[in-house]
């Protein structure tokens, strides 16, 4: 197939999936519903690494994880699943919103973190540990 | 014999792959199971699948002048018949499995490899989330047998391009089991499903392109489990859609990997070519070590498949 018929094709392509799939409302960002649901989350990515409690964002997009050993990490939503990772060297930024988390992990690069104003002492202190 | 072609298959197969994603979303949409999609995956996957037919246009050359240097100096031509283009697909295809597990198997053929198992969903645009790095693994050499022993490197394209396609079916939940004797000789959804599981008993298994019996006479045949759902992605999965983030971040990480501080020329040389998860201070887990910790918190599972 020449590239003149292939590219069109290609590109068309891909934009009317996009549009189709924008208009089922396969966009629609997910939510934690609690903090199990972010518990059982953090346990589907890391079961070798116990966590003891888990403390939604004000959004419920992402969670703080605690765990046995003093350590925290971090469940966040991604398109309709969840990423988590450990925060052991990760930078840490405050916003108007929250915070912005570097993870230096080319694979899961950054994370931006919505937070009640109440909510973020606890937030700082387990992520600067 | 030098100036034989056959049709670019996988692009004449381009409407193709679109109407059944089409069809595949539709059905989803109707029955309410079968599988799912979300946007920025299914978008994400299908730049992937652009960019690997671009990489072919760019990178192309290289594989194809090395197997046109090996055809020039091998004295034996098998001619173009059907059966000829018969076996090549099934020998093709024995070749397949060895690369794709050598894929899962050496963290320098995974860093191109990964990017085709980086999205939680299973459907039919995950089929087309496919490497822009594969020249970069040198696992062009495994092709070379075929080529001395007599197949012409047009042949041995068109039977992989034909490869490729068929492989493309077989991403999707929308099919459940195909009948006993196809799940018994074809790869199938089914069997694929398995393959891109990353609960600890389905790592590293049925790396079958088109005929799973090579994963039954080579051991790495597991079946599906009714009681145990497939979980689709990485171990530890990505968190980002950025297409260049997905083609390059583990060439990237096996560079730091290997450029830290204090390790030695064996460890860096591990670093690339170890099973993913290797670490020299082992902080991580390869698979065999992820089923070992499995098995240490459920020993029930000894011995079932996977184990």
């Amino acid at each position: 197939m020449p590239l003149s018929v292939l590219i069109p094709v290609v590109v068309i392509g891909i934009a009317g999936i996009a549009v189709i799939l924008h208009l089922l409302g396969l966009t629609a960002p997910r939510r934690l519903a609690d903090r199990a649901e972010a518990l059982a989350a953090w346990a589907r990515e890391f079961p070798e690494l116990p966590a003891t409690d888990a403390q939604l964002s004000a959004d419920q997009r992402a969670a703080l994880i605690l765990m046995d050993t003093g350590d925290a990490g971090l469940v966040w939503c991604f398109g309709a699943d969840t990423v988590a990772r450990p925060l052991a060297g990760s930078n840490l930024r405050e916003t108007k919103t929250g915070f912005d988390i570097r993870l230096h992990d080319v694979g899961a690069p950054r994370v931006t973190v919505t937070l009640t104003p109440e909510d973020r002492p606890r937030w700082k202190e387990a992520l600067r540990a | 014999m030098t100036d034989i072609s056959y049709p670019d298959v996988v692009n004449y197969a381009v409407p193709f792959f679109i109407a059944a994603i089409l069809i595949e979303l539709l059905w989803i949409n109707i029955k309410g199971r079968g599988g799912r999609y979300e946007t920025r995956d299914a978008v994400t996957s299908l730049i992937m699948g652009a960019g690997n037919v671009a990489s072919g246009v760019a990178l192309g050359f290289i594989a194809w002048g090395f197997f046109m240097m090996l055809w020039e100096v091998t004295p034996l031509d098998l001619g173009t018949s059907w059966w000829v283009v018969a076996l090549c697909f099934v020998l093709d295809d024995l070749r397949y499995y060895w690369v794709h597990r050598f894929g899962h198997r050496v963290r320098w053929v995974w860093a191109s490899h990964v990017n085709h198992h980086s999205s939680q969903h299973y459907n039919l645009t995950t089929a087309l989330r496919q490497t822009w790095t594969y020249t970069f693994t040198f696992m062009m050499v495994v092709r070379a047998p075929l080529v001395l022993l007599g197949f012409h490197p047009a042949m041995i394209f068109f039977v992989g391009g034909l490869n490729l396609i068929y492989q493309f079916w077989i991403h999707t939940e929308a099919i459940g089991k195909m009948p006993r004797w196809f799940e018994a000789v074809m790869n199938t959804p089914s069997h694929h499903r398995v393959h891109h599981g990353r609960n600890p008993r389905y790592l590293d298994c049925n790396y079958a392109g088109v005929f799973i019996i090579w994963d039954k006479m080579f051991g790495t045949f597991v079946p599906e489990q009714e009681e145990e759902k497939v979980d689709f992605g990485l171990v530890h999965n990505l968190g980002t859609f950025n297409p260049l983030r997905v083609a390059f971040h583990e060439w990237i990480a096996i560079f730091r990997d290997m450029t830290q501080r204090g390790l030695t020329l064996r460890q860096r040389l591990m670093y690339a070519v170890a099973p993913p998860g290797w670490s020299h201070d082992g902080s991580r887990m390869t698979s065999d070590e992820i089923k070992a910790h499995h098995l240490s918190k459920r020993p029930e599972d000894r011995d079932s498949p996977g184990f």
